[in-house]
């Protein structure tokens, strides 16, 4: 990484809200995307004017609705697509530079890989094209099946996998040349929780070897829990991006209380939100709200169960970018979803 | 460059190999040989001569089918299938991909060609005939088929499997009528019209520098001059062709 | 039927019903192809185009496409049923098979055979020949089948006799063929040239039985050719003279061309001065 790259940036030195000069590993600036349908010859905006960086080190989450453009992002950044404007860049070089793919992994959404490949020749396959000797190859294939929890499954073919392995076994192959910067497509997608959790741990012990891992997803409570910073794309345009705490307010909005034992439904204040046998639960919305329900039970001789703050979730804040942006009404016809989500995605 | 094309070939043909296509037409290229046997009993005459025309026939036929079908799903089927991706994501170039992918077929043809000729000579050593100038009428088939493939990956980089099945069909059948082309512009009286027959005629793949079956049943000698003039078309044309399909894939948007 | 129908099942009436259908039409094209063919069914394959413009349909399998048609004709010329079926018999093998593979011999072999002995038409078997010939110059067998057509069948031994010529051309011809080309120009009546080719076959035989036949040949065309040539001298002697030679010397004194020639068992031929005859003192070999 030479000092020039950082510096003689064609359009200026990155600013980036809290950090200062720091080359980003995935860059895209002003990246604009369309795709014209054969039928209608109309030309449909999957990405206008977006721009995004991802520092080093973070674990950096892509959030949005789907067909709000984040596969389409991904395979830009990939080269696998190219834009209509606007430049991408990987480690500060064009991002369809054959070279530049030693240093990153990908896992694309619902992968397909081939069926007739046992799991250890389908990563050793991956391995050649890095060009990695013979040896080592078959050492590594071992580590990583064993990091993904395939260890002795490598002998079966790959049509004879469930999804979850299938998944693992993508993730594996993202792996293969210990990539700096790991770029994953819904990695998720179609795995129980156990599956979840694997790979999120796996994201996390990625971020402690120093690498960076830029991941979509729709699934917005994974990402609260691993990601150092979210960037939310909302038809095409990237509505907010920084860490959780810059996005989101931090302050309590409302109170959940559980109650065991209320013998009749009225409150002094608040909403009952549930009642299940003699569980109840209670909603108020401010703390002075709160302290006279403690105190009002208190009296009645009903069992508190739990307190639980309510704070705005990421979910609250998606919906309400799309919410302003439908009514903003970002000049955009109203087929577009449905054609995104069979092209883009 | 040389070890990421020959690990995707080898790739490819382990793909092919265990594509149950293949085998299918194997065994009915198999089948038809035999059936060689027994329509020259229905002869009055030499029986050799059906064998021979039967079997080479067979050969030309399934090759062609194997070099198309499984041609046209070389690029289009990864790309619809996805595969794709993860392969591009790597430190490869597009057109290694593609040259990665020719060259598993070629491999695949050779051996498909090679068991087809080997049941061939089988069924021929049953009545006891042996020629090797066979061998050189197979190598020419041989030529053809992997001029047959180049043309099938160019499609397939182009457009979807089916398309592409029916436009190397069609370039088999123009490849093996051009010199009805050459007829017409002989008879067309404007210039515009021979101009154009011309033109058409040395740009489409002609097909009949391989065919050398006439040759080989008849017992008439086959010049090595064909044979090189063949191999030279083909290292020409299908360069030409691969390249093309590189240039093609180069810059293919993979939705 | 609705109390069949529920014992049976509708998976097992599907299945039977397919089957009956596949054995009625089994049994209909039976009885269709069991009807006696009518001159007025003419077979498809007999609406072929030349070969020259069929090649564009066989795409490269012109062998291929000359074997089905060949296998095909055989079959249907070999079907006594099929009246009129040398209408388009010409056709069939001179302009289609032939134009798709020229060099395909069996057909022209065959087509010809069939041609003289069931068509009764020899002259369009030399057509079929000649096309072939043509095209194969160094096969000795079409040339061969040709003469012997006019030998046989036409008895024009001319004409024979220029085929068998054509074969003996060829590189690797049976040597019967020379054998028969001497005979021809024997029964078309040139002698002198029969014994010319027998001849050359006495002392070219490979085998003692080849010399003997030769030998025969050689022996009584000699006497023949010797005989002719006597006469005609002995009729120039009288013309000239104006009266018959006392001896068949006085000839060579008069200075006729030529020494006298010799029997082959090297003998003076007998003349009788009386009637002008010549003749032979021994037997020919060979009865005629």
């Amino acid at each position: 990484m030479s000092a020039r790259r950082l510096r003689m940036h064609p359009r200026g030195p990155k600013r980036l809200p809290h950090r200062g000069l720091i080359m980003a590993v995935l860059e895209l600036s002003r990246v604009s995307k369309s795709y014209i349908t054969h039928l209608s010859l109309r030309k449909y905006w999957i990405l206008r004017d977006l721009s995004l960086a991802v520092e080093p080190g973070e674990i950096f989450g892509f959030i949005g609705t789907n067909g709000a453009g984040k596969t389409t992002t991904i395979k830009l950044a990939l080269g696998l697509i190219f834009p209509d404007s606007g430049s991408i860049r990987l480690f500060g070089e064009a991002a369809d530079r054959v070279e530049v793919r030693r240093r990153i992994g990908f896992l694309p959404e619902n992968p397909y890989f081939y069926d007739y490949l046992t799991g250890t020749e389908f990563l050793d396959f991956h391995a050649r094209l890095f060009g990695i000797g013979a040896a080592d190859r078959r050492r590594r294939v071992g580590e990583l099946l064993e990091r993904v929890g395939l260890g002795n499954r490598g002998d079966r073919q790959l049509r004879h996998y469930s999804k979850g392995m299938l998944q693992r076994v993508g993730l594996a192959q993202a792996l293969v040349n210990d990539p700096e910067l790991v770029i994953l497509d819904e990695p998720m997608s179609g795995l129980d929780p156990i599956g979840r959790r694997e790979v999120r741990d796996i994201i996390l012990d990625l971020k402690a070897r120093g690498r960076t891992v830029f991941f979509s997803t729709h699934i917005l409570s994974d990402t609260e829990m691993i990601c150092d910073r979210v960037g939310m794309l909302v038809r095409g345009s990237l509505k907010a991006v920084g860490t959780i705490d810059d996005l989101l307010t931090r302050e309590v909005r409302f109170w959940e209380v559980s109650i065991r034992g209320l013998r009749d439904d009225r409150l002094p204040c608040g909403q009952i939100v549930s009642r299940r046998e003699d569980l109840v639960l209670a909603r108020v919305e401010s703390q002075q709200e709160l302290k006279r329900l403690l105190a009002f039970l208190d009296g009645r001789g009903a069992a508190l169960v739990s307190v639980t703050p309510g704070r705005q979730s990421l979910e609250d804040l998606l919906i309400q970018e799309v919410r302003s942006a439908a009514d903003a009404g970002d000049a955009l016809p109203a087929a577009r979803d449905s054609g995104e989500e069979r092209h883009a995605g | 460059m040389l070890a990421r094309v020959s690990a995707i070939a080898l790739n490819t043909f382990r793909e092919a190999i265990r594509n149950r296509i293949l085998y299918l037409l194997l065994i009915f290229a198999v089948a038809m040989i035999s059936c060689a046997q027994i329509l020259s009993l229905l002869t009055v005459g030499s029986e050799e001569k059906i064998i021979k025309d039967f079997g080479l026939a067979s050969i030309e036929l399934f090759g062609v089918l194997t070099s198309v079908f499984i041609g046209i799903g070389l690029v289009s089927r990864e790309i619809e299938r996805r595969t794709v991706y993860t392969l591009l994501a790597k430190p490869i170039h597009r057109f290694e991909f593609v040259l990665g992918k020719f060259g598993g077929l070629v491999i695949t043809l050779f051996v498909n060609t090679a068991v087809m000729m080997a049941w061939f000579f089988v069924v021929l050593q049953v009545k006891g005939i042996f020629d090797p100038r066979l061998v050189t009428a197979v190598a020419l088939l041989y030529f053809q088929f992997l001029l047959i493939t180049a043309i099938a990956i160019f499609f397939s980089c182009l457009s979807s499997p089916i398309l592409s099945g029916v436009m190397t069909l069609a370039f088999y059948v123009i490849g093996h009528l051009l010199w009805s082309l050459d007829l017409l512009r002989d008879r067309i009286a404007s210039p515009a019209g021979k101009a154009l027959c011309g033109v058409l005629y040395y740009l489409l793949p002609n097909l009949g520098n391989f065919d050398v079956k006439g040759e080989a049943v008849h017992g008439l000698p086959i010049p090595p001059a064909a044979v090189g003039f063949a191999a030279l078309y083909l290292l020409l044309y299908g360069s030409a062709v691969l390249a093309g399909a590189c240039a093609i894939f180069q810059r293919k948007e993979l939705q | 039927m609705s109390r069949v129908l529920p014992a049976i099942g509708p998976r097992r009436g599907l299945a039977l019903g397919a089957l009956a259908g596949l054995l009625l039409a089994a049994v209909a094209q039976w009885r269709i192809e069991a009807r006696p063919v009518a001159h007025a069914d003419i077979h498809p394959l007999l609406y072929l185009p030349s070969g020259k413009y069929l090649k564009i349909a066989t795409l490269g399998f012109d062998g291929l496409a000359a074997d089905v048609l060949y296998l095909w004709s055989i079959q249907y010329y070999g079907n006594y049923q099929i009246a009129d079926r040398y209408r388009y018999l010409e056709k069939i093998y001179g302009e289609v098979i032939s134009e798709l593979d020229p060099r395909y011999l069996d057909p022209y072999l065959i087509g010809s055979l069939i041609m003289t002995s069931e068509a009764r038409d020899p002259e369009m078997a030399l057509r079929l020949l000649d096309k072939g010939i043509a095209r194969n110059p160094g096969v000795w067998i079409l040339a061969f089948e040709a003469g012997f057509i006019c030998y046989d069948t036409l008895r024009d031994y001319v004409r024979a006799a220029r085929y068998f010529d054509t074969a003996l051309q060829a590189p690797d011809v049976q040597p019967q063929v020379h054998r028969l080309y001497a005979s021809m120009y024997e029964k078309a009546g040139d002698k002198r040239t029969s014994l010319k080719e027998w001849s050359e076959i006495y002392d070219t035989a490979g085998d003692d039985y080849v010399r003997t036949v030769a030998w025969n040949h050689v022996h009584d065309l000699r006497v023949e050719v010797d005989l002719a040539d006597l006469k005609e001298s002995v009729r120039a002697f009288t013309a000239s003279v104006g009266r018959p030679p006392r001896r068949l010397r006085e000839m060579e004194q008069h200075g006729l061309a030529g020494a006298l020639p010799r029997d082959p068992e090297d003998r003076e031929y007998a003349y009788d001065p009386a009637t002008g005859a010549v003749s032979y003192r021994g037997g020919l070999i060979l009865a005629r």
